[in-house]
């Protein structure tokens, strides 16, 4: 258990403040999101402004939400390819009942709960049967997004007619905040308290830095694994109703390629593909990072068969500055 | 707008000939035929086969195709694979070969890895007729598609003249998929040519997704408060881009290629102003028609030079077909769902 304990505690009665803000794993990602924001004030007028920081955030918060459970997935030794799929089927499923005339609110519940039965059998496809998390939620993938295509037969389901207190949840804003943001910092700094003091949210790291020895000091750990397997789908399932409210449609190819962009968050983050190691906050600067230079290719006018190439080399960029810093500050203890 | 639908008349006289042909077949049968002309065999089965099944753009032709299958007696099936794969789109179409075809209406995923399994089937007397993607280095005896460089070029047109030939305007793309570069690159040249007052203020990669489309729109107004406009060459992207423009208030025109229920929805709404959409049904009803013509080329005897060089006599190399300026004015004649429910069928499911 101690190979790979949870880099982000630090401990005030020993560091003193400066030295704990110098430990912190996320500082790495901190100074390069803080230099690519001077860069860019000064590249373009308009990316220091309430609006483009209020339409960056927008781009990413119903992501990040995903990426608060793969996080987690990461940390406990799993990963989710299944994302992006199950977001989708939670759109469609919610749709299809709402056109079938049930209530737009009891329709989304539903379809999160389907989610969050799936990840329930996903993660007894891992546990009781030993199968790898890989393969189980590949093999989701494709079943999620298949059921999408046979409710949907292909077809965009178009949903108009959704009363406008549903669509407050993905279009509406709160005090001139959208309410989607509102509810990502709720659920993120609801994830990341838990991650860091509760009992049971830390005894995902245990399980994910070494089973085994979790095992033996008497954690359950195929119970934590079952558990943050569904919160990740269920997780996908919200996304799934905001994003429904805010494009007032479910599309069967909704998210396809989403779960390499969610994977890359949390690990630029700093979570480990290895398991052990990540944070919330960490894994939310990591797609924050990710919307930054988006946005910036965008406000720069870069030619867009440049775009993912100059981001992929700025993300590569970013994650090997963080490695060997967060190697060399290991090395040194 | 005044122009509500604007038909291409690029295949007219083909279609035309056709349809003469087709009413005259059905009065008098022609000799050195059992059954008449334009008559399928009992069982004779021509196939459809598409990468990537599912996608909403294939179910109006192959409704189509089915049309003119059963005016003229003929069987049809829908194949294909649910994958963006070349290699299971190649399986699937050795599987056709494998039960005998009258013929093939082929959408290739890629030209060349189709030109080998097309000339195979051309040398077992199987024709194929390729649609909205060629495989121009084939023996294959057809190719219908739209025209996307008219599309581009319409769209600018009806975006400029909405704008009163002055504005700011900016795209999204899906670089790498052809007909979308097309569309694009139309419709950039066009105004760049005939409208010297829009000016392109900011270009972005949406690759079909709601999700960046609803960014780079919300980017875009931040670095250019006078877009007026943004075109993109297919329609998820303007579910995301319309969604932004919404939230922006700033009035911003999208306009977009393709529709389905939610883009009619909202054009109807005027949360999108309007849409460029190809007839794509109409490549499953003139696909069907050149495929029975080059299974029966007995029937044609042309003025050339067919029987001497063993040509196939229904020698069309190329037919577009045509496209539609969808509005708020013409949305309601575009449902998917509706059409359907009008025909009776059950589209690609029977």
């Amino acid at each position: 258990m101690t190979a790979n304990t949870p880099s982000f505690s630090p401990d005030p009665t020993k560091r003193g403040l400066f030295g704990n803000i110098r430990k912190m794993r996320e500082l790495t990602l901190i100074l390069i999101i803080v230099g690519l924001f001077i860069v860019m004030s000064f590249a373009s007028p308009y990316f220091l402004t309430w609006a483009n920081m209020k339409a960056m955030l927008l781009s990413f918060s119903t992501e990040g939400i995903v990426v608060v459970g793969m996080t987690m997935l990461l940390i406990v030794g799993g990963i989710d390819l299944s994302v992006g799929a199950v977001m989708c089927l939670a759109m469609v499923m919610a749709a299809k009942l709402f056109v079938l005339g049930m209530n737009p609110w009891l329709a989304s519940l539903s379809s999160i709960g389907i989610c969050s039965i799936i990840g329930l059998i996903m993660g007894n496809c891992v546990t009781r049967i030993g199968m790898h998390h890989f393969i189980v939620t590949l093999a989701f993938m494709g079943i999620a997004r298949g059921a999408s295509m046979v409710i949907t037969q292909g077809t965009p389901i178009s949903l108009f007619s959704l009363p406008p207190e549903f669509k407050f949840v993905g279009q509406g804003t709160l005090w001139g905040v959208p309410f989607s943001i509102i509810i990502f910092f709720v659920v993120v700094i609801i994830a990341d308290y838990l991650l860091r003091n509760a009992t049971a949210f830390r005894k995902i790291f245990y399980t994910g830095s070494n089973e085994r020895a979790a095992e033996f000091s008497g954690i359950r750990t195929k119970r934590i694994k079952i558990g943050v397997t569904v919160l990740s789908s269920t997780l996908c399932g919200l996304a799934g109703i905001i994003y429904m409210s805010k494009f007032g449609a479910a599309t069967p190819n909704f998210g396809v390629g989403l779960e390499l962009n969610i994977i890359a968050a949390a690990v630029i983050g700093g979570a480990s593909l290895k398991g052990g190691e990540g944070t919330v906050f960490g894994a939310i600067l990591g797609i924050a990072l990710l919307s930054v230079v988006s946005s910036s290719l965008i406000l720069l006018n870069v030619s867009v068969y440049w775009q993912d190439l100059i981001k992929g080399l700025i993300l590569l960029a970013a994650v090997a500055i963080d490695h060997i810093l967060h190697n060399r500050s290991v090395q040194q203890g | 707008m005044s122009k509500l639908s604007i038909l291409k008349r690029g295949l007219c006289g083909l279609s035309l000939t056709l349809a003469a042909s087709l009413t005259l077949a059905e009065e008098a049968p022609s000799s050195g035929h059992d059954h008449g002309p334009f008559r399928c065999d009992p069982g004779e089965t021509f196939y459809m086969n598409v990468m990537v099944s599912g996608v909403e753009y294939w179910f109006p032709v192959y409704e189509m195709m089915k049309q003119a299958a059963e005016q003229m007696g003929c069987d049809t099936v829908y194949t294909g694979t649910p994958e963006y794969d070349v290699n299971k789109q190649l399986a699937s179409f050795e599987q056709i070969l494998a039960r005998d075809p009258a013929g093939i209406l082929l959408h290739p995923m890629n030209p060349d890895p189709f030109i080998e399994p097309i000339n195979r089937a051309a040398e077992m007397g199987i024709p194929v007729v390729t649609f909205a993607a060629d495989s121009p280095n084939s023996d294959r005896v057809s190719f219908i598609t739209s025209d996307n460089y008219q599309e581009g070029r319409y769209a600018a047109d009806t975006i400029a003249e909405a704008m009163g030939g002055e504005g700011e305007y900016a795209v999204l793309e899906n670089p790498g998929q052809d007909n979308h570069d097309r569309r694009i690159s139309a419709f950039v040249e066009r105004m760049e040519s005939n409208w010297p007052n829009m000016e392109l203020v900011a270009r972005a990669a949406s690759n079909q997704d709601p999700t960046r489309a609803y960014n780079a729109v919300l980017t875009m107004a931040q670095a250019n408060p006078n877009l007026g406009a943004v075109f993109m060459p297919e329609a998820n992207s303007a579910l995301g881009a319309a969604q932004a423009a919404k939230e922006l208030d700033s009035g911003i025109k999208v306009f977009n290629a393709d529709v389905n229920a939610k883009i009619l929805d909202m054009i109807k709404a005027g949360e999108i102003f309007g849409a460029v959409n190809p007839n794509q049904g109409i490549q499953g009803y003139m696909g069907m028609m050149m495929l029975y013509l080059a299974a029966h080329p007995e029937q044609i005897d042309p003025m050339n030079d067919y029987l001497r060089s063993g040509f196939n006599p229904m020698g069309v190399p190329f037919v577009d077909n045509g496209f539609s300026i969808v509005t708020a004015d013409n949305a309601d004649d575009f449902y998917w769902g509706d059409y359907l429910e009008r025909r009776g069928t059950r589209g690609i499911n029977e």
